[in-house]
């Protein structure tokens, strides 16, 4: 595609100057299509993002048009090479995005657990909670909703502070009650877990 | 002579320009509630014109009809249909006052890009 002699070029961007009242289309008639040209071959961009990129940067200089210093290089390529930065940037923040897309997505993934698994949780959950509670191993109301939360899998601190009645307090002393209590109750859970384990026999006479 | 795919995007991208035409007529459609075809059938010109106006650039009140008049005859458009949709426009009060600083405040890219113009192949052509 063949750029305007350089004598049509300085003319066009005298008449840009002047604020002629039809010039700006001949100036998308002059440029878009090289423009576009070399951004969709050079940077591989698809002709959507190489036309808007295209359209944007000639609009940019046609608002101000003397930011563009005819003494440094020809007008073509001017627009063209703040066409590629522009699609360079999109294409930048495009990635960028879709990282944080990713990254989110992964965290989600690993937060989240299949409908299969939430069931097996909970009826795992209610059969330990059964045993738990056939031996009285739990004391409190609050322990026991503790670590039925605690078996179907809840991580988050503040579910647990709430089943363990836990008042308002300062975020990290918080954290460290949760922590705290959640230690007591896991600790229990594994004697209790050894104990079944040492009366394997009896508890499945129990059971029967 | 078939249109350019960009004149579509450039149309479209117009209204966001105050010194252009596509910014008069996008304020126009908006007040108006009319469509691009119903604008175009009103100025008297196809659809395809009226996107080829929307990128010029809106008359200046010290040339106001020399400039309506250079338009409206590259564009074969009757210059007092158009200069009756600006002027409706600007009594609605809903064009921005014209300043010269309108480019105050632009991207800067272009800046940029002018700083490495120089070192780059294109700029060979």
């Amino acid at each position: 595609m063949s750029q305007p002699p350089p004598t049509d070029e300085k003319l066009l961007h005298e008449r840009v100057l002047r604020k002629d009242p039809v010039v700006s289309t001949e100036v998308f008639k002059t440029y878009v299509d090289q423009i576009v040209d070399v951004l969709t071959k050079h940077l591989g961009c698809d002709e959507d993002d190489a036309n808007q990129c295209a359209v944007d940067v000639v609009f940019s200089y046609l608002t101000n048009p003397k930011r563009y210093d005819p003494g440094k290089g020809r007008l073509g390529a001017y627009l063209t090479q703040a066409a590629k930065y522009r699609a360079l940037d999109k294409r930048r923040a495009a990635d960028a995005r879709e990282r944080r897309n990713q990254k989110y997505g992964s965290d989600v993934e690993r937060r989240a657990t299949s409908p299969k698994e939430v069931v097996e949780n909970s009826v795992e959950a209610k059969r330990i909670m059964e045993r738990l509670e056939k031996r009285q191993v739990l004391k409190s109301e609050r322990d026991r909703k503790a670590v039925r939360r605690i078996l179907m899998g809840e991580g988050s601190t503040k579910r647990l502070a709430e089943e363990l009645e836990l008042g308002p307090l300062p975020r990290d002393e918080l954290k460290r009650e949760v922590k705290r209590h959640r230690d007591r109750l896991m600790k229990l859970l594994e004697r209790f877990g050894q104990s079944l384990e040492r009366g394997g026999k009896e508890e499945s006479d129990d059971e029967s | 002579m078939t249109n350019p795919k960009w004149l579509a995007v450039a149309a479209r991208s117009s209204g966001q320009h105050d010194w252009t035409l596509g910014y008069v007529f996008e304020q126009y459609r908006k007040y108006e509630n009319k469509s691009a075809e119903a604008l175009a059938e009103e100025l008297g010109c196809s659809p395809d014109t009226l996107a080829w106006l929307s990128l010029c650039r809106r008359p200046s009140e010290e040339h106001f009809a020399e400039h309506l008049e250079e338009i409206g005859k590259r564009f074969e458009v009757e210059p007092h249909r158009l200069a009756a949709v600006i002027r409706h426009v600007e009594f609605l009060d809903v064009l921005p006052e014209r300043r010269d600083a309108e480019e105050e405040g632009e991207e800067s890219f272009l800046l940029a890009a002018r700083d490495h113009t120089d070192e780059d192949d294109e700029t060979n052509s």
